[in-house]
């Protein structure tokens, strides 16, 4: 893992003492709402429904066994006992107290964290696969140049006060785990003909109300060029992209009019002028920053071991557990374990602080001290030994964490919804609740596969429910909270925009509603074919037959 | 009003010319950029120091013709968060190599003091009350990751030097 030293250190801190003088120039009366307002949303800081709630960056969703400890006691100590990890690898405090919040991000300061960058019209935190570094399938660790744009882009001089904000995502691995096609730029790590390794450059994917895919603009751009071509790219979208309407200032908006042809010749013109100047960062800080990074020290062992096997044979909820929520690792004998916060009936993505505090005792003792954040809402232990699975699966399971369900049907992304946020028109929490408890059978779950359903109760779509294989959208219908369909989503390597089905529901309609779509599925799938396949080869039709019956 | 200055240039003191005025002879004056695209050699000959009025709508493709005649520019923000006016400055400074005072005028905030900086910016325009918090926030960071416009190097480089920032950080102050 990324370590400061003495200069990031510095700069957190200050951070830290400017907004500690701004919070006190605000509680003194100096500053007004207005004038502060602008301040706390550099840190994080936002007003909600009913108190401030305060996002904190989770860079490239790595955090250390101690840095979860921290998490846990900010919860316990300034918030109401619980955290909510979000779509963008952050996690969010419902209730701070104004006054306490330089004493929160002092404590954050001293485990390297901040939220510097997780809210405003600026480059929020750089997203990456969960598995980084973990993953069987990875061309190359990609955490390296995270940390990378994360250091370029933290209080940009330029690029801080752009359109909109702006959202960059990065994967090692062909398998897409992170979305990248839904980014404002999406990065995917890849090898040329003679090896060397580089990045496919996308733009303009973003969600909201008008949901776009990201297009491909630089098929290999070699890795000493990376933080240049960006630079160029946030140069021609900060000079160009619009500012008298917030609902088109995103890049994907600004590319759909110039078009991505005319924005990549722009792009390339700007980067021929820029891409000799003295590279701001030395070869020497690429190979430092690489160096946190090194694989750990994993002992390659057989990746058959009896007692897992015959604790799979005579327990159905572990064999579960294991087949759902551990994946294949780079090193024999090892596996990279999902911690599903998706438990049937509960909040997705919310853990208490003793659920906090025991994950980071388990990655001590598992998995070398090491914790990830999904943009899936769940946590991962990225390096076990697969003998350590059995220990480990009783542990979690006994805490309220051992839910089998990692990437299927109930393991749902929703966004807070109008439990928490301003903007909504609906609730999404309880939908993925009364979804969860209506799926509550773990072999009907299996049978199911792979589904993943995504809700969002306003059109900001922060619960990415257009990329949802079963999408749910929120939206208000003279003054009754009312649930859109939509099918057909993807937010991995094949990504696709899903497409209403029809007129909406209400809360418990749409529930049953998802019911008969799976009804179908499970009727017209051939052989293994998968939800999203199956949708995909049938079209909408027999699901809106079904839905709505045929007349 | 009150003048801050962030680099220690020696301020341009000049007059905002009126539509349809001429400059005195040896005058610093200021002007629009779209009159100054029109305007020939006579006009820039007889003005002391002619300085553009540059609004965040110019593109910068704009200053071509003119950059080299510059002695100074100012920069208009309708609003703080207006960035492009942050890239005009990179824009002046890096495409065309402008060595001359740029100033910021318009509601930028205490908090935008050194970003203003780092950008190219020598000069903000502000209000009387935030003069204080100003300059309180001009010296707030010891260093930052990127290199800049204000002199200063990225902390990626000072990380491999012998003498890195500095304990007081390696802005001089000025
Ligand atoms: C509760 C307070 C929140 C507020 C006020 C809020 C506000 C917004 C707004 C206004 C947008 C639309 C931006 C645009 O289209 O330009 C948006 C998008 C988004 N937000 Fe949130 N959000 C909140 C919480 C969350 C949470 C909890 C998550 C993660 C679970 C999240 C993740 C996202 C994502 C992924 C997008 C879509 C980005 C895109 O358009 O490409 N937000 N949010
Ligand atoms: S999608 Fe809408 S309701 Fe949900 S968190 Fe975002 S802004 Fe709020």
């Amino acid at each position: 893992m990324y370590a400061y030293d003495t200069y990031d250190h510095a700069m957190v801190n200050a951070r830290v003492a400017e907004f500690r003088d701004q919070v006190d120039r605000r509680m003194k009366g100096e500053l007004t709402e207005e004038e502060f307002r602008p301040l706390r949303l550099m840190n994080g800081l936002y007003l909600q429904l009913h108190a401030y709630m305060l996002r904190v960056a989770i860079p490239y969703g790595t955090l250390s066994a101690d840095q979860m400890r921290k998490l846990a006691h900010v919860a316990r100590r300034y918030d109401k006992g619980y955290g909510h990890f979000t779509t963008r690898q952050n996690i969010q405090y419902n209730w701070p107290k104004l006054s306490e919040t330089p004493d929160i991000l002092q404590e954050l300061a001293d485990v390297e964290m901040h939220a510097i960058q997780t809210s405003g019209n600026c480059i929020r935190n750089v997203t990456t696969d969960q598995f980084a570094g973990a993953a069987a399938d990875e061309v190359a660790d990609p955490r390296p140049y995270a940390e990378l744009i994360r250091q370029w882009s933290t209080f940009h001089p330029e690029f801080s006060f752009l359109p909109r904000k702006f959202k960059i995502a990065i994967t090692g691995a062909a398998q897409d785990r992170a979305a990248v096609k839904w980014h404002d730029i999406g990065l995917v790590l890849k090898k040329n003909e003679t090896g060397e390794i580089g990045f496919e450059v996308l733009a303009g994917g973003g969600m909201g109300r008008t949901p776009v895919i990201a297009k491909s603009m630089r098929d290999f751009l070699p890795v000493p060029d990376m933080l240049s071509y960006l630079e160029a790219m946030l140069r021609v979208y900060n000079e160009q992209g619009r500012r008298d309407n917030k609902y088109k200032a995103r890049i994907k908006i600004l590319i759909d009019a110039m078009g991505i042809e005319e924005y990549t010749r722009q792009v390339n013109a700007e980067w021929e002028k820029i891409r000799h100047v003295p590279i701001d960062v030395p070869e020497k800080e690429v190979a430092r920053i690489k160096a946190f990074f090194a694989p750990p020290p994993l002992a390659v062992s057989a990746d058959d071991v009896a007692e897992v096997t015959e604790l799979a044979n005579a327990n159905f909820i572990f064999k579960a557990w294991l087949n759902n929520n551990a994946g294949a690792h780079k090193v024999p004998g090892h596996a990279h374990v999902t911690i599903s916060l998706k438990p049937h009936g509960g909040i997705p993505g919310d853990a208490s602080d003793a659920q906090m505090d025991l994950v980071a005792d388990l990655a001590d003792a598992y998995s070398q001290g090491e914790i990830r954040v999904s943009h899936e809402q769940n946590l991962i232990l990225p390096h076990v030994a697969k003998k350590d699975l059995p220990a480990l699966w009783a542990k979690l399971d006994e805490a309220g964490l051992g839910t089998a369900n990692a990437g299927l049907l109930t393991d749902i992304i929703a966004c807070p919804g109008l439990d928490y946020c301003a903007l909504a028109n609906t609730r999404s929490i309880p939908i993925a609740q009364s979804i969860t408890e209506r799926f509550d059978d773990l072999k009907r779950l299996m049978d199911i596969g792979p589904l993943k359903i995504k809700i969002s109760g306003c059109i900001n779509s922060c619960g990415h429910h257009h990329a949802g294989h079963i999408g749910i959208l929120g939206v208000d219908r003279r003054g009754d909270e009312n649930y859109q369909l939509l099918l057909g989503g993807s937010g991995a390597e094949d990504a696709s925009k899903a497409a209403i089905l029809g007129p909406g529901f209400n809360e418990v309609g749409i529930v049953d509603a998802v019911e008969k779509v799976v009804a179908v599925y499970l009727g017209e799938r051939e052989d293994e074919e998968s939800f999203l396949n199956a949708y995909r080869r049938l079209g909408p039709d027999v699901f809106k037959e079904a839905v709505y019956g045929t007349d | 009003m009150v003048l801050i200055n962030l680099t220690g240039i020696q301020p341009t003191g000049y007059t905002l010319l009126a539509d349809d005025a001429q400059p005195k002879e040896g005058e610093n004056v200021a002007v629009s950029v779209e009159r100054l695209l029109g305007e020939n050699s006579s006009f820039f000959n007889t003005a002391g120091g002619v300085g553009a009025i540059i609004t965040t709508g110019t593109a910068f493709s704009d200053l071509d013709r003119i950059a080299d005649k510059l002695a100074f520019a100012v920069i208009e923000f309708p609003a703080f968060g207006d960035g492009r006016g942050f890239s005009l400055a990179v824009r002046l400074r890096k495409d065309f190599g402008f060595k001359g005072e740029i100033r910021a005028t318009g509601p930028v905030i205490p908090d935008q003091a050194l970003f203003l900086l780092r950008a190219g910016f020598d000069t903000v325009e502000v209000t009387t009350k935030r003069k204080q918090a100003f300059e309180a926030a001009l010296s707030r960071f010891p260093g930052f990751y990127q290199s800049d416009f204000g002199g200063q190097t990225s902390i990626a480089h000072a990380r491999h030097t012998v003498e890195g920032l500095g304990v007081e950080g390696h802005r001089k102050a000025s």
